[in-house]
């Protein structure tokens, strides 16, 4: 019975707390197109999610299950129809705005907004709207985005999670391009608003796979944005194969380098004590964003594309890595109500609702799919 | 004077995000990769680029007047496009020179060399003479003038308002350290790419 109490219990109210808002949310964004039971479904397993690494500790391993299961769903209920008109959606046809584009056409944006200010559009003028939810967003989880609720960062993780082992060594030449994506960004921001379009998106952009947002004047043009899209899928699918690590996020993603910029406005970070690392480089192979960089033998550092996904803490035999709030060391609470009060507790549960709540946009509607498919 | 001086600078004032968008690709870039931790020795590269920039304007305002029409200095499309892969290459010698004189130290004494010491004026002219609408708009104004000293005041109050809106790409520099000139580094070879593509588009495509 004590035993129930200090594990059962908080483990079940954990699991409670995510479980409601996912459900309200859930059901309020699917009731229109399909049946409220696909979003309890949702939340259900969301919860459940909650409940296991709660009750197991093991943060980041039922965190992966969810986040490729998210992003399973969404190549589900948005892609595959491109293999076959069999599995067509049945609802939710198009996409929900990508959050990737938001960074690369900031600039665009911040413009369109200004004049529709000076024209008097009002209507127009929604610095509320999509910025609002990116802020929020970036304010209750920051860098955990990546972890927890990007359809392409599911994908990637998914996979990185695969093979036994690496079976390219990419650390010499990863740390180096590291940077690549800020690099991107900067360029993408100055181009996208030179251009006023989403170059990112004609460009880049793996999912973009439909044809219709392709340039179709010039057949070179065209061949060599499908080039380069087909080069962004395989970083995105063989990357992290062949590497372990999460290839496209690291070295092809703009937003993973605006949100590694603002993310410092979220309070949850990974932190190391310097006491208990003993150098031993674990975290450092473990870590599929190359996000902590250390010398043999001394203490590891995260970096600020660090997007908290706990990978580091199950590698880490010291038990030297945690999470915290703004790098404070709390004492780590292991049983009873007290674990709820754990800077892991919180950014679970802040990540884990967002994250179902997001993924409410596609995940009950690929169930339904899957439903109607096998009826 | 004034008047047209205060004309000439609303007039940039309502245009001046054109002008962002067609310099700061080039400029942004380079003063991240190029830049220096002084303030000093970027507000001269931004300089530098300004009067690049103000020498290609003038010499299409000066050929303007002396044609009597603004429809005149108009360069033709291929030149334009053989403009942008030469601010590609610009970019890219830039970027490459310190490899490429290790490799053929005879290079150091060509030509090249003091492009590589005048790199921000050839970008600055290079943007310039690809004339954007508010440019255009400008010179309409100044056919209508028909007289060189009126015509540099109204042009004066024009680029003084208009580099405003670069000032921006001043903002990061004061925090260049190693790290964020290595991204400058990678960002200008993705604008000299974008450029140079650009450019061989126009190249190919054109009859
Ligand atoms: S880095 Fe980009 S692709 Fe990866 S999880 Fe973040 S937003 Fe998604
Ligand atoms: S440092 Fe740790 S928590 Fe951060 S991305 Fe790497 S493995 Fe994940």
């Amino acid at each position: 019975m004590l035993s129930a109490y200090k594990r059962l219990f908080p483990a079940l109210v954990f699991a409670a707390l995510v479980f409601a808002p996912v459900a309200v949310f859930s059901s309020r964004i699917v009731s229109r197109e399909i049946s409220f039971f696909y979003a309890l479904a949702w939340a259900v397993f969301a919860g459940g999610v909650a409940f296991a690494s709660f009750y197991t500790g093991r943060v980041s391993f039922f965190r992966r299950i969810f986040f490729s299961v998210s992003a399973l769903a969404f190549l589900v209920h948005f892609k595959f129809n491109l293999f076959s008109k069999v599995f067509d959606s049945s609802c939710f046809k198009d996409t929900p705005y990508c959050h990737i584009a938001i960074a690369p056409s900031f600039l665009n944006y911040l413009y369109l907004q200004y004049l529709a200010l000076m024209s008097g559009g009002w209507a127009v003028w929604g610095p509320l709207s999509l910025v609002f939810v990116w802020l929020f967003a970036t304010l209750i989880i920051g860098r955990a985005w990546c972890s927890w609720a990007c359809f392409y960062g599911g994908i990637d993780d998914g996979l990185s999670a695969l093979p036994k082992k690496a079976l390219l060594k990419t650390e010499k030449w990863g740390f180096k391009l590291r940077d690549f994506p800020a690099a991107l960004l900067i360029f993408l921001l100055l181009v996208s608003f030179a251009n006023m379009l989403p170059v990112y998106c004609l460009w880049l952009c793996p999912f973009k796979m439909t044809g219709s947002f392709l340039d179709t004047d010039y057949a070179l043009i065209r061949n060599i944005q499908y080039g380069l899209m087909v080069l962004a899928l395989a970083v995105l699918f063989l990357g992290p194969l062949l590497t372990k690590k999460r290839t496209f996020c690291s070295f092809l993603c703009p937003f993973g380098a605006w949100q590694a910029f603002w993310g410092k406005l979220n309070p949850f970070r990974i932190s190391v004590n310097a006491l208990k690392c003993t150098g031993c480089q674990a975290c450092v192979e473990a870590c599929p964003m190359y996000a902590i960089e250390s010398e043999p033998g001394s203490k590891a550092e995260i970096s600020s594309y660090c997007n908290l996904c706990g990978e580091c803490l199950k590698a880490c035999a010291a038990g030297g890595i945690n999470y915290s709030v703004l790098g404070f060391r709390m004492p780590y609470i292991t049983e009873g109500f007290g674990k709820l009060l754990n800077p892991e507790s919180f950014l679970v549960f802040s990540a884990l609702t967002l994250g179902a709540t997001f993924a409410s946009l596609w995940a009950p509607a690929a169930m339904g799919d899957i439903v109607k498919l096998i009826r | 004077m004034a008047a047209l001086f205060s004309e000439g600078f609303l007039l940039g004032l309502s245009t001046g995000a054109y002008c962002l968008a067609s310099c700061l690709p080039v400029l942004a870039p380079y003063l991240l990769a190029g830049g220096g931790l002084s303030w000093k020795i970027n507000f001269l590269i931004f300089i530098e680029f300004l009067a690049g920039r103000f020498i290609a304007y003038t010499l299409f305002a000066l050929v303007a007047v002396s044609l009597g029409k603004a429809s005149g200095p108009y360069l033709p499309q291929r030149a334009l496009a053989a403009g942008m892969v030469v601010t590609a290459l610009f970019m890219f010698y830039f970027l490459f020179s310190g490899r490429l004189k290790k490799h053929a130290p005879c290079l150091a004494s060509l030509p090249a060399a003091w492009a590589e010491k005048r790199i921000p004026f050839l970008l600055g002219f290079l943007t310039g003479i690809n004339i954007c609408p508010p440019f255009a708009a400008g010179l309409l104004r100044l056919m209508g003038l028909a007289d060189a000293l009126k015509g540099l005041a109204y042009f004066g109050g024009f680029f003084t308002s208009t580099s405003l809106f670069l000032l921006p790409a001043l903002t990061p520099t004061p925090f260049l350290g190693s790290r964020l000139k290595r991204i400058g580094r990678m960002t200008l070879f993705l604008a000299a790419l974008w450029y140079l593509f650009l450019g061989l588009k126009g190249l190919i495509s054109l009859p």
